[in-house]
C-alpha cells in the first residue's frame, strides 16, 4: 500500500500525541513503543523523504523562477514578438500552469506540493498579464489600478483553494496598491508627507490583524488566517516602530487621504464587529481586539487631527508636546510589545513570540542610541552597547528556548 | 471545486480579455494626431525599458495661451489643439472645462503651477557694440557690472561671471563676450504643468537609449488616438522613416 502524506501526518501526529499521554500516565513507556512497533514503515518513511515545507519552499521557488523568466523573455525579445505572440504566450503559459496544477494536486492527487506551486504560479501569470496588456498599448508607468485588478483577480482563487501563498500574494499586492494609489492622492509629494504614509501602512496593518482575528473567529476561515495576521502583525509594528521617533514635530496624515482612512476604518470595525459575534475562544481576545481598536482610534486622530508643533528653534529632547508624544508612543508601543508576546505565551504562537521580541530588540538599540550618545565618550558608548546586547542575547534565547520548549510539551493550538 | 476553480479562471482570463478589448477599441476609434516629444529613458521595475515621453505640451506657458482660470494640482484640464505646419498638434487653450467646439482636444491633469523668470541682458562691449543676450538666469549682477559671457556659435549663453569674480568658470567654446551691463529685464511667466497619460513608450531592453539618441538628431513625434472624452492613448513613435508601434 502506498504512503501518502496524511499517513505520515497522522504518525507524527501520533507521536505528538503518545508524549502527553506518556506523560499523564494514560500509557506506560512501553505501550507507547509497542503502539509505534507498529508503524515502523511509516517512520521510515519519514525519516527518508524530504521534510513536506523544503518540497514547498523548493516548489514555490521554481515556480517564482519560471514566472520571472517569462516575464524576461518577453520584455527582452519585445520587438521580434507580435502583439497576438505576447497576449497569446500570457494565456497560454496560464491556463497551462493552472491545469497542471490542478490536475497534479486534485485530480491525479500524486503532487501535490509541485500542483499548488503550479496554480500560484498561475496566479502571478495573471498578474504579469495585466502588465504586459498595459505594456503592449503604453499605459502609463504608474498603474496602481494593475496591481489592484491583479489583486482583486486573485483572492477568490486563495478563497477557493485556501492557499496561504496566494492569500499572501494578493495582500502583498494590495498593499503596493494602496501606497501607489495614496501617491497620486496627496498632492506635490514631499519629505513632509512621509510621516503621512508610515501612519496609512500602520492602519493598514491594524486592518489586515484585525481581518486576521476575524478570520480566525470563522471556523471555515480559520486555516488561512495567519497571512493576514502575521503581514497585520509586522506592518502595524514597523509603522509604530517608527513613531517612537522624535517625529511628532510635523503633520502626521493629510485630508486628502481620508478616501483611504475612511474604507479602512470601516473594514477595520466590520471586522471588529463579525469578530466579537463569533463568541472567540481564544485567550485574551478581548484585550487583543480592544487594544487594536484603541490603536486605530489613536491613528485617526494622528492623521486626521494632527497638524505638529514645529518648535523649530528647539533643540532635541528639550522637552515639550512632541517629546511627551514620543514619550507616549514608546509607552504604547513597549505596551503593544509586551502584550504580543503575552499573547504569544498564552496562545503559543510562535509568530506574535517572534514578532515582539524582534520589536523589543529594535526599540532597545533604538533608545539606547537615542539616551546614551551623547552622555557617554564614543568608545564606552559602544562597548557598553555591545554587552548589553549579547548579554540581552543570552536572555532572550533562553527565554525564547523556554517558551518554544513549553510549546512542545503542550498542545500547540496552530 | 473544480466547476468553480474553472469559474475562477475563466473571471480572470474575462478581465484580461476586457483590458485588451477596451484599449483595441479606443486605438481603433479614436481621432488620431501627432504630438512632439522629446524622451529620456529611465527603467521601470514592472515592465522592463521605456522611453519617458515630455511633450511641448506638457508644460504651458499660462501667460501665452491666455488664461485666467487658476489650476490646481490633481485639476482635470482640457487642451484644444491647433495642427501646425510639420502635421503636429501644439495648444490652443487650455480650460477646466470640456471644449464644446468641434476642434481637437485632449484630456489631462494638472500638475501644479511653476513660475519661471526668462532673462534679457543688454552688454556694451570695449568697442561700443551692443549684444543682447539671453541667459538661463542672471542674478547678482547689476547695471554697470564688468560681466564675461561665454557664448556658442548662436550667442547663446553657456555660463557668464563677473570680471571681479574669483570665480571663473571655463568656456568650452572659448567664444566671450565681455563688457559692461546696460539693462537688465526679467520677465516672469506661468507655467502649468499638464500629465496626459501619456509619458510611457514601452521597447525593448536597451532600445529607450537608441530612441533617445535618435531624439538628439532629428525629430520625434507621437502617434495619439483621442477619445470622445480627449483622454488619449500611444498609437506609435515615429522617427524620421521608422513607427514603432
Amino acid at each position: 500500500m502506498a504512503i501518502a502524506d496524511k499517513d505520515l501526518a497522522f504518525h507524527r501526529r501520533l507521536k505528538a500525541e503518545m508524549d502527553f499521554w506518556v506523560n499523564e500516565h494514560i500509557i506506560t513507556l512501553s505501550q507507547k513503543d509497542q503502539i509505534l512497533a507498529r508503524y515502523t514503515m511509516l517512520d521510515a518513511a519519514d525519516k527518508k523523504t524530504a521534510p513536506g515545507k523544503l518540497i514547498t519552499t523548493i516548489s514555490i521557488l521554481g515556480a517564482l523562477l519560471i514566472g520571472i523568466g517569462i516575464i524576461l523573455f518577453v520584455a527582452s525579445n519585445w520587438s521580434q514578438i507580435p502583439r497576438w505572440g505576447k497576449l497569446s504566450m500570457i494565456f497560454v503559459s496560464m491556463f497551462l500552469s493552472y491545469g497542471l496544477g490542478y490536475y497534479a494536486r486534485y485530480e491525479k492527487g500524486n503532487y501535490p506540493r509541485v500542483g499548488a506551486a503550479a496554480i500560484f504560479l498561475g496566479s502571478m501569470i495573471f498578474g504579469a498579464g495585466i502588465f504586459l496588456i498595459a505594456q503592449i498599448y503604453h499605459i502609463t508607468v504608474h498603474y496602481p489600478n494593475g496591481v489592484l485588478l491583479w489583486s482583486i483577480g486573485i483572492f477568490p482563487l486563495a478563497y477557493l483553494l485556501r492557499f496561504k501563498t496566494i492569500l499572501s500574494l494578493a495582500i502583498t499586492a494590495l498593499l503596493v496598491w494602496l501606497g501607489m494609489e495614496a501617491s497620486f492622492w496627496v498632492p506635490g509629494f514631499s519629505f513632509g508627507m512621509r510621516l503621512a504614509f508610515v501612519t496609512l501602512y500602520c492602519m493598514a496593518g491594524l486592518v489586515l490583524w484585525m481581518v486576521g482575528l476575524m478570520h480566525r473567529g470563522i471556523g471555515p476561515l480559520r486555516t488561512i488566517s495567519s497571512p493576514y495576521a502575521i503581514l497585520g502583525l509586522v506592518l502595524a509594528f514597523s509603522g509604530g516602530y517608527i513613531l517612537t521617533f522624535d517625529v511628532f514635530r510635523e503633520g502626521m496624515g493629510s485630508p486628502e487621504l481620508l478616501v483611504f482612512y475612511l474604507p479602512m476604518a470601516g473594514i477595520f470595525l466590520s471586522a471588529f464587529i463579525i469578530y466579537v459575534l463569533t463568541k472567540p475562544a481564544e485567550r485574551a481576545w478581548v484585550a487583543e481586539s480592544l487594544s487594536l481598536l484603541l490603536i486605530m482610534a489613536i491613528l485617526l486622530y494622528l492623521s486626521l487631527s494632527y497638524t505638529g508643533f514645529p518648535h523649530l528653534y528647539r533643540g532635541y529632547r528639550e522637552g515639550g508636546v512632541p517629546f511627551l508624544m514620543q514619550s507616549v508612543a514608546n509607552l504604547i508601543f513597549a505596551a503593544g510589545i509586551i502584550g504580543v508576546i503575552f499573547l504569544g505565551y498564552t496562545r503559543k504562537s510562535i509568530a506574535y513570540i517572534n514578532v515582539g521580541l524582534l520589536f523589543f530588540v529594535l526599540l532597545i538599540i533604538a533608545r539606547y542610541f537615542d539616551f546614551f550618545w551623547k552622555l557617554l565618550p564614543r568608545s564606552l558608548f559602544f562597548i557598553a552597547g555591545g554587552l548589553i546586547l549579547m548579554l540581552g542575547g543570552i536572555i532572550l534565547e533562553r527565554k525564547r528556548r523556554q517558551i518554544l520548549a513549553s510549546f512542545t510539551a503542550g498542545r500547540s493550538e496552530s | 471545486m473544480k466547476i468553480k476553480f474553472i469559474v475562477i479562471i475563466l473571471l480572470q482570463t474575462i478581465l484580461l480579455t476586457c483590458i485588451i478589448a477596451y484599449r483595441q477599441y479606443w486605438v481603433a476609434t479614436g481621432e488620431k494626431i501627432l504630438l512632439k516629444s522629446a524622451p529620456v529613458d529611465p527603467r521601470d521595475i514592472f515592465r522592463g525599458d521605456y522611453v519617458s515621453l515630455r511633450y511641448d505640451i506638457s508644460s504651458l506657458d499660462l501667460d501665452t495661451i491666455a488664461t485666467k482660470e487658476v489650476f490646481a494640482p490633481k485639476d482635470k484640464v482640457f487642451v484644444a489643439l491647433q495642427k501646425r505646419t510639420d502635421g503636429t498638434c501644439g495648444a490652443l487653450s487650455i480650460s477646466k472645462t470640456m471644449p464644446v467646439a468641434r476642434k481637437a482636444f485632449i484630456q489631462g491633469r494638472a500638475l501644479g503651477e511653476t513660475r519661471q523668470s526668462s532673462w534679457e541682458v543688454e552688454v556694451k562691449d570695449d568697442s561700443g557694440t551692443i549684444h543682447a543676450l539671453k541667459p538661463a538666469w542672471f542674478e547678482g549682477s547689476k547695471i554697470g557690472d564688468v560681466v564675461v559671457f561665454c557664448v556658442d556659435e548662436k550667442n547663446g549663453v553657456i555660463n557668464f561671471y563677473k570680471n571681479d569674480s574669483p570665480y571663473k568658470p571655463s568656456c568650452p567654446t572659448q567664444r566671450t563676450i565681455t563688457g559692461s551691463v546696460e539693462s537688465i529685464t526679467e520677465t516672469k511667466k506661468r507655467f502649468l504643468n499638464v500629465e496626459y497619460g501619456i509619458e510611457s513608450f514601452f521597447v525593448e531592453e536597451g532600445k529607450g537609449r537608441v530612441i533617445e539618441s535618435s531624439r538628439n538628431m532629428g525629430d520625434l513625434k507621437v502617434g495619439v488616438s483621442l477619445r470622445k472624452d480627449g483622454k488619449g492613448i500611444i498609437t506609435g513613435l515615429i522617427m524620421g522613416n521608422t513607427v514603432l508601434k
